[in-house]
């Protein structure tokens, strides 16, 4: 069955407004700012003859003196005694870990070029998250500090050493009390280092303190289990979840991790199995997991308690009061995913994104009556990846307001711009005398401290991490320190008269203590693997037998006290996720998987409810929260978001990040506000018209199809009934040719997408941005629609239309707000589709380039010789898929251009194997061309055939859901060649019959009347 | 009496012959005692011995008199014996000196071997002790200086041309004013024949159009060599002779350039790899004793000192200039040709073991890349991941030469991205 869901990119598109159809007439979507460029350059547009002739002779002149150039004196400049593992040319891979992932780190002659995740590592399935393939850019951060600094100037560190020393025994005789803060400490190594400095220092105490918190959900435990622990939660054993607010794929604790359990359930594999899971997501704001769910229902932050209490109700069959009377989607879809949990006991999972406990006390008694625990729960493995406990913090406040903190510590952490009420912070330290950060840069918390140690970046550093019960991972340095830096612990170890201030040995000697012993595996092996498993304890089983008395009360009111003025959802988005590394340019220009800005934060508000208010997209806005905090941010129309709400991200508005992260969006931390003892990201706020317009740098319609069909989308019981189904697959057609046949007897490099294995996380397009040298073009050119990721997500919004998919039971029709006006903007589903170069075999780009720089391979690519390029974009214009980027300045070195990458230093990330484009050229996928050559070029060495799997691309490895798979289609055995026989695999646009390369499948959706007809 | 002192005379001659001749032969077997020492010197001791200084080892001239035969016999054959289980002094004296290296055994030395060395320790075969050579700095006269040259002459010769009329119209005017009559001067029109050719409209026009050729010729070849560096030969720091190490030496080229045969760059050695020679070997018989001086460039880079035998802290790299420079839009990998193509080193860069000074031998033009890719075969004898691409070619392209271009081996993607 053909669908005939109408698929649109933006409000934009959708509405056809007369901005949006004027781009798209034009021959090329950019404008073309002749004259602008020409007034820069100090030329007139209306140029005298006199002045012509000058410029032409002194070109000619300049032209004819630059061609007498001699041989250009190129130094090479050897090793003077080369490292024995290092062969110039060949890349080495070091084992090392980042958050508690096991990764791979690929350094050239020295220098980190890359990060992948270790294949064998246990977090993300050899894939990693955008957050950790961007890492690498920040060893080569520009405005990270170079020298320790004391009281603001450059010092030296036996200065520090000795000032810091003399320090801590004043404080040590005052009895005055030392506090580390952090964020979560996992590291077995640096627990111990803390442990000997506290053994020299008895008045320490550390003090955790994330940015983001899970206090919540610890506490809950604690009360409801006695296990005061974050579990780890096992999506890959649930069939039916159902998450109130929590984006599990994008943000919410381990979300690679999540990833590939969730994925592992919905998958081509899976679904040959006729297998999915059913996801049900209630939600505020539209997260990337709401645009992966079955069902979604927008409820605002007053009303998720109430959703959870009244799942409660329908699980237990305890009739209570009615809720969500104002919300009846919210009731209805609450009465369905009661049905389908009771349904899959044992196989059901309950999240919530909230950091209340009580909150969190009522899912616990809600998993427990799904016998969740033991299944979907594990609290006998748990994840150590946050323990943070938010009253600790604020206890810290109130002794340093009591002036009984001497000296204070800062690690990882930087609570004057992550803490919610961070005048109250940074008012209490001025209260204490030693203040230490082991930062790498003058951050705002590093600002207001009288040392910076600065710290090693985890390239540099030693280190381990135990992100979960049993799996200890390790961190080893690829490169020698840069700057003057030392390590934060070796600091500490200097600090206290450690007997081994060696931070190698120290961790080596506590490895072999403990872990190693107990495995009986060596270090030397634990460099190779990376990583050591213990094992899984045994699960037990847990039941929630306490009263919910309190709990239910405790949860109305603060909904009620919720429920005024307009509602606030504060959120951590996908690409600065917490904003510490803001000042990375790959994660600020890596577009956000569901509004698709970049560079920004911004009001999210829901078309309908936007208009109430009269405004228009892209107003500024004065947000005012209820502490009288206010912010002035562009105004988003964001379809999904429940109305009588809107959603600002954190991560945005640092001021002391460096000089990419600064000033970027603003610091939405503020409106946070603690209850019941946690700090909750929600409140209510009011909004004004603050006058004027900021247009955001969003990249969603800046290539439009012009509205024909590239997605094709079916339901889980039509692909039960018929896996071709949505394809388009059916019946054959005569097919006429224009071009004759490519014949590609040799290799034939393909790729397959699974359209339902992509969460859009974007982690791929930042993997392809570090491995192909693509420059970062910043705010401005992005809003010139001239953003050069050869790789983007195109996210596709769709109506739940009427009568298409639904069947006749009444409640699931009642899904629907409102029957009669099918273009509900709060109830739109959601499609992730990366779009690369499809390598055509016919393809349109190559039959118009006049100067043939664009030409096909035997091999089944579409080349692109950027030398033999003039610049006539012509390719761009005629390629369907509008995946041809153009170089309109030379990035890498134009003074008058930012880009964040121009530092001589920062250029050492590139990879020495490809090229960076100049001005006036037209680049796009190579298809890792490179490593295409390396992979065929080891196997020829080897004298053997290359076997499939030996050539990855890096969108391909960086993916922790195996959404994309590239190989040979002409090698049958090959992972591509069977995941393109798929009966769901179609082509984009293949109906003009450019044969691409790359197939797509179709993705499927379990909505509401698959779960049914299967039950 | 004439017979009999012929006889003797006779006598006496073939009696002279026979001692000189005796004589001669006990001289020569002597010479090559110490000659066939010195060969087995040079191949088994110089790594840590020298005759008259201290290196590894002690300096062995005069070993033979410090030392009895027979214990130096014994001490060659395996000196540890002798310091750690006999305990013999003079050997715990001279290990004293050394600790903790000790020397290594020589058991396949046989006692006429080690006589041999020791024949030649006592007396080395006069080698001409030249004084130091003095290397004489090449007085390169470059383009530059000869143009330079040319124009001052041409300046001079156009200065004495003014100078000359200058003086002409001078003496005319002293004569003028001393009132002598200067005789007018009689002008032969000897140009008329010239002027007629010129207004030869055909002549003019053929000559116009033979100079519109030249030029044009001479500007396309300009332009299409430009950026073409055959034959750049830059001035090395060191002066590095490939002709001596790879030539006369016969040392490998993947010895020094082993990036070769593993990676993209064939690579410059490091200066450890110069060492592994360079440790030992000094040339100091050239240079009288002294450490050659460019050898020398190696010691100062690593900051080593050949006396002490150690290294310091300030070492500096050593900035070779780059000979063969591939623009940087071209990808090329050695080791895909060196290792899976076969190709010899000398196929591109041309007779290296016959230049004293290395120079750019190939054009490195792209046109002389796809030649090659046209006309050479691909070795894929023996080479499991040709297998599959062969058969799949000798569908299409039956009986045809598998040349790297029919592999794919001239698209653009290939060298460029």
């Amino acid at each position: 069955m053909e669908s005939n869901k109408k698929y649109w990119k933006g409000i934009e598109e959708l509405q056809k407004t007369p901005e949006f159809v004027e781009n798209n007439k034009n021959e090329f979507a950019e404008s073309l700012p002749i004259e602008e460029v020409l007034n820069e350059a100090g030329l007139n547009t209306v140029t005298p003859r006199r002045d012509f002739l000058k410029a032409m002779g002194f070109g000619l002149g300049a032209v004819t003196l630059a061609a007498c150039q001699p041989v250009p004196v190129v130094k090479s400049i050897p090793y003077l005694v080369k490292p024995e593992e290092v062969v110039p040319g060949i890349p080495n891979y070091y084992v090392s870990s980042f958050n508690g992932q096991s990764i791979l780190v690929k350094t050239r002659e020295g220098r980190p070029i890359k990060i992948e995740g270790n294949p064998a590592g246990l977090l993300g399935n050899g894939g990693t998250d955008a957050t950790t393939q961007a890492s690498v850019l920040d060893l080569y951060d520009a405005s990270k500090l170079k020298d320790p600094t004391k009281n603001g100037s450059k010092a030296s560190w036996s200065e520090i050493d000795a000032f810091v020393k003399g320090e801590l025994n004043k404080v040590q005789a005052s009895g005055k009390k030392i506090r580390i803060v952090s964020a979560t400490i996992n590291s077995p190594s640096t627990k111990s280092v803390i442990a000997d400095f506290t053994a020299q220092y008895p008045s320490t105490k550390v003090v955790i303190n994330d940015a983001i918190s899970y206090t919540g959900i610890i506490k809950a435990n604690e009360n409801s289990f006695g296990k005061s622990v974050l579990p780890r939660y096992r999506f890959d054993k649930a069939d039916v979840i159902v998450s109130f607010g929590a984006d599990f794929l994008g943000t919410w604790i381990t979300p690679e991790e999540f990833s590939k359990q969730y994925v592992s359930n919905r998958n081509a594999a899976s679904l040959e199995r006729k297998k999915m899971s059913r996801h049900i997501q209630l939600e505020t704001g539209m997260s990337m997991t709401g645009t992966n769910a079955d069902s979604r229902v927008p409820v605002k932050p007053s009303e998720e308690g109430q959703a959870i209490i009244a799942l409660y109700q329908e699980l237990t069959g305890t009739p209570g009061t009615p809720l969500l009377t104002a919300n009846k989607a919210a009731a209805n879809v609450v009465k369905l995913a009661a049905k389908e949990l009771l349904q899959a006991k044992g196989k059901a999972l309950v999240v919530s994104g909230s950091n209340d406990v009580s909150v969190q006390i009522l899912v616990n008694a809600i998993n427990s009556v799904l016998g969740s625990y033991g299944t979907t729960i594990d609290l006998d493995n748990p994840s150590y990846q946050y323990t943070g406990n938010d009253a600790e913090f604020a206890e810290l406040i109130s002794e340093m307001n009591r002036s009984e903190v001497g000296a204070i510590f800062f690690l990882d952490s930087n609570p004057a711009y992550d803490y919610f009420n961070a005048k109250a912070f940074t008012d209490a330290l001025a209260k204490v005398g030693l203040r230490v950060s082991f930062a790498e840069r003058a951050d705002e918390t590093a600002a207001l401290c009288n040392v910076v140690a600065i710290n090693h970046n985890y390239l540099e550093a030693w280190g381990d991490q135990n992100a979960f019960e049993g799996y200890y991972t390790v961190i080893q340095p690829a490169i020698n320190p840069v700057h003057n830096s030392r390590q934060a612990e070796v600091s500490l170890l200097t600090w206290s008269d450690n007997a081994v201030t060696d931070y190698y040995q120290y961790v080596r000697n506590n490895w072999e203590k403990t872990v190693l012993a107990a495995t009986g595996k060596t270090w030397k092996s634990v460099l190779q693997t990376g990583f050591v498993y213990t094992g899984e304890k045994p699960v037990g089983t847990y039941t929630f037998s306490l009263s919910l008395g309190n709990v239910i009360p405790t949860i109305m009111n603060q909904g009620r006290a919720l429920a005024k003025d307009i509602e606030l959802q504060v959120y951590q988005n996908v690409p600065l996720r917490d904003g510490k590394h803001a000042n990375n340019a790959f994660l600020q220009e890596l577009p956000d998987p569901v509004s698709k800005v970049t560079w920004d934060n911004f009001v999210a508000i829901a078309p309908k409810f936007g208009e109430k208010l009269d405004l228009e997209e892209f107003d500024l806005v004065t947000v005012k929260g209820a502490n009288g905090y206010s912010v002035t941010l562009p105004v988003l129309f964001q379809p999904g978001q429940a109305q009588g709400t809107i959603s600002i991200a954190v991560g945005y508005g640092r001021t002391a990040a460096g000089k990419v992260g600064n000033g970027v969006g603003k610091n939405a931390y503020p409106f946070a506000t603690v209850q019941n003892g946690t700090v909750q990201f929600n409140g209510t706020v009011t909004i004004e018209k603050a006058g004027g317009r900021e247009e955001l740098a969003q990249t969603q319609t800046h290539h439009s199809y012009e509205g024909r069909n590239v997605i094709r989308e079916t339901t889980f019981a039509e692909y039960a009934k018929d896996p071709h189904a949505g394809s388009g697959k059916h019946g054959g057609h005569k097919k006429y040719d224009l071009w004759y046949k490519r014949e590609m007897p040799g290799h034939n490099w393909v790729m397959a997408i699974d359209l339902n294995a992509c969460t859009g996380c974007g982690s791929c397009i930042v993997a392809c941005n570090v491995e192909n040298n693509i420059p970062v073009v910043g705010k401005d050119e992005v809003r010139r629609r001239r953003e050069m990721h050869w790789i983007r997500i195109d996210r596709y919004y769709s109506f739940n239309e009427e009568g298409k998919s639904v069947t006749e039971e009444n409640e699931i029709g009642e899904l629907q707000e409102n029957k009669d006006a099918p273009n509900n903007m709060d109830n739109v589903s959601v499609v992730h589709q990366p779009m690369l170069c499809q390598h055509c075999d016919h393809a349109p780009c190559e039959t118009v380039c006049p100067v043939l720089a664009t030409v096909h391979s035997t091999e089944g690519l579409n080349h692109m010789a950027y030398n033999r390029c003039v610049g006539t974009r012509y390719c761009a214009n005629n390629c369907p898929y509008k995946v041809r980027r153009f170089n309109w300045f030379n990035y890498w070195n134009d003074s008058r251009f930012e880009n964040y990458l121009q530092e001589e230093f920062t250029q050492l990330v590139l990879n020495p194997d490809v090229t960076t484009r100049f001005r006036g050229v037209m680049e796009k996928c190579t298809m890792c061309i490179q490593r295409i050559q390396g992979g065929k070029l080891q196997a020829k060495i080897e004298k053997r055939p290359v076997k499939d799997g030996d050539i990855k691309m890096a969108c391909q490895q960086a993916c922790t859901s195996n959404a994309i798979i590239f190989g040979d289609v002409n090698d049958p055995g090959s992972e591509v060649a069977k995941a393109l026989k798929s009966e769901r695999t179609y082509y984009v646009l293949e109906e003009i019959d450019v044969q691409p390369g790359i197939g797509y499948q179709v993705k499927v959706r379990n909505t509401p009347a698959a779960a049914t007809t299967e039950a | 009496m004439r017979n009999i002192s012929l006889f003797l005379r006779s006598v006496a001659k073939s009696f002279l012959v026979t001692v000189l001749l005796t004589l001669a032969l006990s001289a020569a077997t002597k010479a090559q005692d110490a000659a066939a020492g010195a060969a087995i010197f040079k191949s088994r001791c110089t790594a840590c011995h020298k005759l008259d200084a201290k290196s590894v080892g002690p300096a062995l001239a005069g070993v033979n008199d410090r030392h009895k035969k027979e214990w130096l016999h014994k001490w060659i054959k395996n000196s540890q014996a002798m310091i750690f289980d006999e305990k013999d002094p003079e050997a715990i004296a001279i290990y004293d000196q050394f600790k903790p290296i000790t020397m290594t055994p020589f058991p396949d030395l046989s006692d006429g071997d080690i006589d041999n060395i020791l024949a030649y320790i006592a007396a080395p075969p006069a080698t001409g002790k030249k004084g130091p050579v003095v290397t004489e700095a090449k007085e390169e006269i470059s383009d530059l200086m000869i143009g330079g040259l040319v124009l001052v002459i041409i300046v001079a010769f156009i200065v004495i041309m003014l100078l000359n009329r200058v003086t002409g119209t001078l003496e005319r005017l002293v004569m003028k004013n001393n009132g002598v009559e200067i005789p007018e001067e009689v002008t032969v029109d000897r140009g008329a024949k010239f002027k007629k050719l010129f207004k030869n409209k055909k002549f003019v026009f053929f000559t116009g159009i033979i100079i519109i050729i030249i030029l044009v010729s001479i500007g396309t070849v300009g332009m299409w060599n430009t950026g073409v560096h055959t034959g750049y030969q830059p001035t090395q720091p060191i002066k590095f002779s490939h002709q001596l190490h790879a030539g006369i030496n016969k040392i490998d080229c993947r010895y020094c350039h082993s990036g070769a045969y593993k990676s993209k760059n064939a690579s410059i050695p490091s200066l450890n790899v110069c060492m592994n020679c360079h440790n030992y070997v000094t040339a100091a018989d050239n240079y009288g004793g002294q450490v050659s001086p460019e050898i020398a460039k190696i010691y100062t880079a690593l900051d080593y000192n050949p006396d002490t035998r150690e290294y310091g802290p300030n070492k500096k790299p050593i900035e070779w200039v780059r000979v063969h420079n591939l623009p940087d839009l071209a990808y090329f990998n050695h080791s895909q040709h060196v290792v899976v193509g076969g190709v010899r080193c000398q196929k591109c860069h041309g007779p290296v073991q016959t230049m004293d000074e290395l120079y750019q031998y190939s054009p490195l033009t792209m046109k002389w890349c796809i030649n090659c890719h046209r006309e050479t075969e691909v070795n894929s004898k023996g080479n499991a991941y040709y297998d599959r691409m062969i058969a799949a070619h000798e569908k299409i392209k039956k009986g045809e030469k598998m040349t790297a271009a029919v592999f794919g081996g001239t698209e653009c993607g290939k060298c460029h991205y």
